[in-house]
């Protein structure tokens, strides 16, 4: 039997709705987001991911508010007790609970990368929709500017500007950042925008007199809604990464505020005679950044599915 | 083609200007006096003389004219801290160490992980592509910190095998700090060749040159391959800079006397010139790692040859 | 030890001024002379230097690493003996001192490695260069006792001809082996002042030959006990035993081999690992609970003090003596800083000559806070407020908490700031910006006299950063500089420490600890290898047993 792709297609549809096939049941009507949600579902690997995520949220946004302890109070007759259950991950040499720690440097650490993430997408989407929209000269005076800064190199871009603020704080790494790397945000931006421009429905638009906000604003970059959250999770490692590496060399937060980064930074001194210092803020970063990836690819999956595989 | 590389040797020029004029305005912005080292302060005469010498009590467009035709001779200026090296000295000493250890950890990226990217796709979604893609999104996602630690941990201290703990002298006191610095980028060639060579074993031309009889050795290792390391090339290039750049944690761990180390030592101590020079040379490692990538993709992808101008 | 600034290490072993290596031990080091142990075959000693060297030329060195190797390639005027801490001869076999003047009688028998003689005409040349405003040496202020010395090095040869200036500074050479040196006032500490890395003398031929790389190791020529064999910058620095020094067979050490490692954990791991037999870069305090218990561990005590200053402008008198009291050093060093540290009682540090009777014991090791309560309730228009600054290197924010709670008990509510290191020092001036109540600094001594301490105090002094202005205490330390006795001149600087710390002192500083050097070292090694309080380590003493 000759198969009709197609219909193949609406029935699936109909089938994870109602169970069964009807002939003559009514069709349901499907957004894109609604397809793109089901077809995430599918993919197992990024449904664990995100639901590791979620957990991992959930433990740094509720883990210090329902902590009996203090997490910077120094006894040091508590210090370095081991995995119990009063001290789930154990304590630090001050006697301060780990577990309490590690969630409240995940605060700063998620934090920062959300923060500097939607920051740089920010700064993305504005220059990215001027340069594709705009084009011509503009465009391209823009997108040569665009190359001269993708020569600053990343990282020691971000310590440059960290050093300019007085103490470095959430607010500094945040502004770091970002500063050092929305520029392949602003090239995506401008990619997709480029793209969709040539589309018929904005000719029409424009041909019935639409103004450019209206048309930037109503049709455009609600299509890139897509590319732009996928690429959020894309960035976020990267930030989270660099955050970590810079309060490790002591650039970045310092303690006894605590980020992932200045904790792993702790940790080393004493991993010798205690490991789990130094192992606790690591894996909490490696689940991040594999949780993100996953998700990242099951999101753009879902919403682009012109990348999957037939 | 040689049009396009003249092209985008001439865009370095004013590229370069701009990272001089900004890394020279964010130095000259952060607060700090180079010639302090220590709770003690320094007295006026030495002050005044150290400024004079250093050419730091002339306004500031001097300076930034002094420095930029420096710069075009090739003469990075003296560093404010080590007195007896010019940058230019720091830059023959560390610059080559940075560059080796980029180089092998490059080479490990490379030899660990297309074989285990390839290994990946051609059993897709088998123990094998399991056991490779848990591999390889360890390294992805373990920092670079807690590698290069547990390396040191379990080869050089505990277990004895007779690899030094630091330093970069002997051979195999280069073997460590390699592979730390190069496991994220294996982890994420495995990955990427993976993706590339499933989504090339799903083209037309594949299934007809399998069609045609031709071994399946052949298939890949001739079509398959070729077709697939495209985008490795393209993403080797930034990745290079990119662990180049980012070597300064290995080198802190390792002691390695490497740039990145130095260059982070040089911010925290106000050493305006080392800074400058060393963001300077970053910044043309970058651009040059992009030409290069861009050309060899011309190379490799026909396509995209008649699109360049 | 961490990396995150090579101020950390300078914190416990800053930048101090050196004076020559004492031939041993520092005073209450640990070591006695060695117990048995037959020499070792391989006389080679592995370890691991601190930091890489900013120079090793003497008029630019500033930091411990260059001090240290350029103390074991030089041969000093003075060396100081590792008991007393008084000077004791080395390439002066003996000086005379009359009123201002300071007379160096040289040995005949110094020599360079190239051959030339050391003479007392080295000693001009390498003094005057030092002060040349051209060269723009750190330390060019050590010499500043010297007549004409400090106009000379203020000259602007912009403006003026410095020529002229520097023909009038105090330093001659009578004949080849006699140095003469006029003084503004008759200094008692001068000779031992000359023990220190400035007072080198260079050698004038590479130094015109080579100009700014003179001291690489194919060019560099020197006069001491060993020589520079390898200089990999930032990766190594190797020393060997140079047989044609005056006392070649005394020395039994034949080679160096030292490993720049900066940061604590990669120089204890590769301690751990054997690879080296002496850690100097230091132990992370995070680690020392377990290093201390071990053979291996170090510890000896140095010329300096950790305190915190209080802004004398917007802090009140009686208030400042509460804050001080109220500060438990026993416990601080006991659970902090954990480096067997010394409770600090008074700004001068324990070691000093006369120190027995400079101090005073109003500050004890504990807190008394019911003296400080008292003392705060008689304050009407106390600060309730205060700002206490500290730089983010590690261990100064856990002793800030700890003092944070301290003063919580009087009251008083303190708000941390922790700012990086360049910048904190530009915020705390002098004059220290408004906002600074409370700050954190050490002081550690460039040579073995109180002076060195208690004039940073004085009104103008560029290392007061409390905006403390006492008359009558710069008029003390006016007259401590002329009193030539020594008994005398200790009873001035208890007099000055009194207004310091004293039951009616003005408080403008709380002391907290003296700080300690911390080592690992071999057994081979560990009882000939020692760091004496200025955080010197003469090598020529070293001696390699079998263990």
């Amino acid at each position: 039997m000759v198969v009709n792709p197609q219909q193949e297609e609406l029935r699936k549809r109909v089938l994870t709705r109602s169970g069964r096939v009807d002939a003559g049941a009514p069709i349901r009507q499907t957004s894109l987001w609604r397809d793109a949600w089901y077809r995430y579902r599918a993919n197992r690997a990024a449904v664990i991911a995100g639901g590791l995520f979620l957990l991992l949220v959930v433990y740094v946004v509720f883990g210090p508010i329902l902590s009996p302890y203090d997490p910077y109070a120094v006894d040091f007759s508590q210090a370095y007790q081991p995995i119990s259950w009063s001290h789930p991950l154990g304590t630090d040499q001050y006697g301060r609970d780990l577990f309490t720690r590690a969630a409240l440097g995940g605060r700063i650490s998620i934090g920062i990368g959300f923060a500097a993430t939607i920051a740089i997408m920010g700064i993305g989407i504005v220059y990215g929709s001027i340069s594709g929209f705009v084009g011509g000269r503009l465009d391209n005076g823009m997108m040569r500017f665009l190359d001269a800064l993708y020569g600053l190199p990343y990282l020691p871009f971000a310590i440059i500007v960290t050093q300019l603020f007085q103490t470095v704080n959430f607010y500094v790494m945040v502004i770091a950042l970002t500063i050092a790397s929305w520029f392949t945000a602003a090239r995506v931006v401008r990619g997709q925008i480029i793209s969709l421009k040539e589309n018929d429905y904005v000719r029409a638009a424009r041909a019935v007199g639409a103004r450019w906000y209206r048309i930037l604003g109503r049709h455009l970059l609600p299509n890139t809604l897509g590319v732009l959250i996928v690429f959020v999770f894309l960035e976020l490692p990267g930030v989270i990464l660099g955050e970590a590496f810079l309060s490790f060399i002591g650039l970045g937060i310092n303690p006894p505020k605590a980020s992932w980064g200045s904790l792993a930074q702790d940790g080393r001194d004493v991993y010798l005679a205690h490991p789990t210092m130094i192992l606790i803020p690591s894996v909490a970063i490696a689940w991040l950044i594999l949780c993100a990836f996953f998700i990242a690819d099951g999101l753009r999956d879902a919403l682009d599915p012109r990348t999957r595989e037939t | 083609m040689t049009t396009f590389v003249i092209r985008r040797l001439l865009w370095t020029i004013p590229v370069l200007l701009l990272v001089i004029l900004f890394t020279f305005v964010m130095m000259r912005q952060i607060k700090g006096n180079p010639f302090r080292k220590t709770d003690r302060a320094v007295p006026a005469a030495v002050q005044a003389n150290l400024d004079r010498k250093f050419h730091l009590d002339e306004p500031w467009y001097v300076q930034y004219a002094d420095y930029v035709k420096g710069i075009f001779s090739l003469d990075l200026g003296p560093s404010l801290v080590l007195r007896n090296q010019s940058v230019n000295d720091i830059v023959k000493s560390h610059f080559p160490v940075s560059l080796e250890l980029g180089a092998y950890a490059f080479l490990f990226a490379i030899v660990a992980g297309v074989p285990l990217g390839m290994l990946a796709a051609l059993r897709p979604n088998k123990l094998t592509d399991y056991l490779a893609m848990l591999v390889a999104n360890v390294g992805f996602a373990v920092p670079s910190f807690l590698v290069a630690t547990l390396l040191i941990y379990y080869f050089a201290v505990k277990w004895n095998v007779g690899l030094p703990t630091s330093g970069w002298r002997s051979w195999d006191s280069k073997i460590l700090p390699s592979i730390a610095l190069g496991f994220f980028p294996m982890a994420y060639f495995a990955r990427l060749v993976r993706g590339t060579m499933l989504e090339t074993l799903q083209q037309d031309y594949v299934r007809t040159a399998k069609a045609k009889g031709l071994r399946r050795r052949r298939v890949v290792g001739l079509h398959v391959l070729r077709n697939s390391l495209i985008p490795v090339v393209t993403a080797a290039g930034p990745l290079l800079g990119a662990v180049i750049t980012g070597s300064f944690i290995v080198e802190t761990i390792f002691a390695i006397p490497g740039i990145g180390r130095y260059y982070v030592s040089s911010v925290s101590s106000r050493d305006y010139s080392v800074t400058m020079g060393l963001t300077i040379l970053y910044a043309v490692i970058v651009i040059v790692g992009n030409l290069v990538v861009d050309v060899l993709y011309g190379f490799l992808d026909p396509r995209t040859r008649e699109a360049r101008t | 030890m961490r990396l995150r600034t090579a101020i950390a290490p300078g914190l416990l072993v800053a930048a101090a001024a050196l004076v020559a290596a004492g031939c041993g031990g520092g005073t209450g080091g640990s070591n006695g002379s060695g117990s048995g142990g037959a020499l070792a075959a391989n006389q080679t000693l592995t370890m691991a230097w601190g930091a890489e060297p900013p120079s090793l030329d003497p008029g630019l060195a500033t930091d411990t690493t260059s001090s240290n190797v350029l103390l074991n390639i030089m041969d000093p005027l003075v060396k100081l003996d590792p008991k007393t801490l008084k000077p004791v001869p080395s390439l002066a076999q003996s000086w005379d001192v009359n009123g201002a003047t300071v007379t160096f009688h040289l040995r005949h028998d110094g020599r360079w490695t190239n051959g030339d003689p050391v003479t007392a005409n080295d000693f001009v040349y390498s003094w005057l260069r030092t002060l040349s405003p051209e060269l723009g040496a750190d330390y060019a202020y050590q010499f500043y006792a010297i007549t004409g010395a400090q106009a000379y090095n203020s000259c602007d040869p912009k403006k003026a001809d410095c020529n002229a200036l520097k023909n009038k500074v105090g330093i001659s050479a009578p004949d080849m082996y006699t140095l003469k040196v006029e003084l503004t006032s008759p200094q008692p500490w001068f000779v031992q002042q000359v023990a220190h890395t400035s007072f080198l003398a260079v050698n004038r031929n590479a130094v015109e030959r080579w100009g700014e790389k003179w001291t690489e190791p194919g060019h560099i020529v020197t006069n001491g006990p060993f020589k520079l064999a390898v200089w990999r910058h930032d990766a190594e620095i190797d020393l060997v035993k140079w047989n044609g020094w005056r006392d070649a067979k005394d020395v039994t050490l034949k080679r160096v081999n030292g490993r720049i490692i900066t940061d604590g954990t990669t120089a204890v791991q590769s301690f751990a690992a054997g690879e080296i037999d002496v850690n100097t870069t230091g132990i992370p305090p995070a680690d020392l609970p377990r290093l201390k218990t071990e053979d291996t561990y170090q510890n000896y005590p140095a010329l300096g003090t950790y305190f915190y200053g209080l802004n004398v402008k917007n802090i009140p008198l009686e208030e400042r003596k509460a804050m001080a009291l109220a500060i438990d050093r026993k416990s601080i060093i006991d659970n902090i800083a954990q480096a067997d540290q010394v409770p600090a009682t008074s700004f001068s540090a324990q070691g000093i000559p006369g120190f027995g009777e400079i101090k005073n014991d109003y500050l004890q090791p504990t807190a008394d806070m019911g003296k400080a309560t008292a003392l705060l309730a008689k304050t009407p228009n106390a600060k309730k407020h205060v700002n206490l600054f500290v730089n983010d290197a590690p261990g100064h924010k856990e002793i800030a908490i700890a003092v944070q709670a301290a003063w919580k008990k009087l009251g008083i509510d303190v708000t941390i700031k922790q700012m990086e290191f360049a910048q904190f020092l530009e915020f705390l001036g002098p004059p220290p910006n408004k906002a600074v109540d409370a700050y954190r600094l050490g002081w550690i001594g460039d040579y073995v006299d109180d002076i060195n301490f208690l004039e940073t105090w004085t009104c103008h002094s560029g290392n007061n950063n409390s905006n403390y202005c006492n008359p009558k205490y710069d008029a003390l330390i006016e007259k401590a500089r002329s009193t030539k006795d020594n008994a005398e001149r200790f009873k001035v600087y208890a007099q000055a420490e009194d207004i310091l710390t004293g039951p009616n002192g003005d408080f403008p500083v709380i002391p907290i600890y003296w700080y300690t050097y911390v080592t690992q070292e071999a057994p081979s090694v560990k009882d000939s290898f020692n760091i004496n309080l200025l955080n010197q380590f003469d090598l020529s003493a070293v001696k390699v047993v079998d263990k």
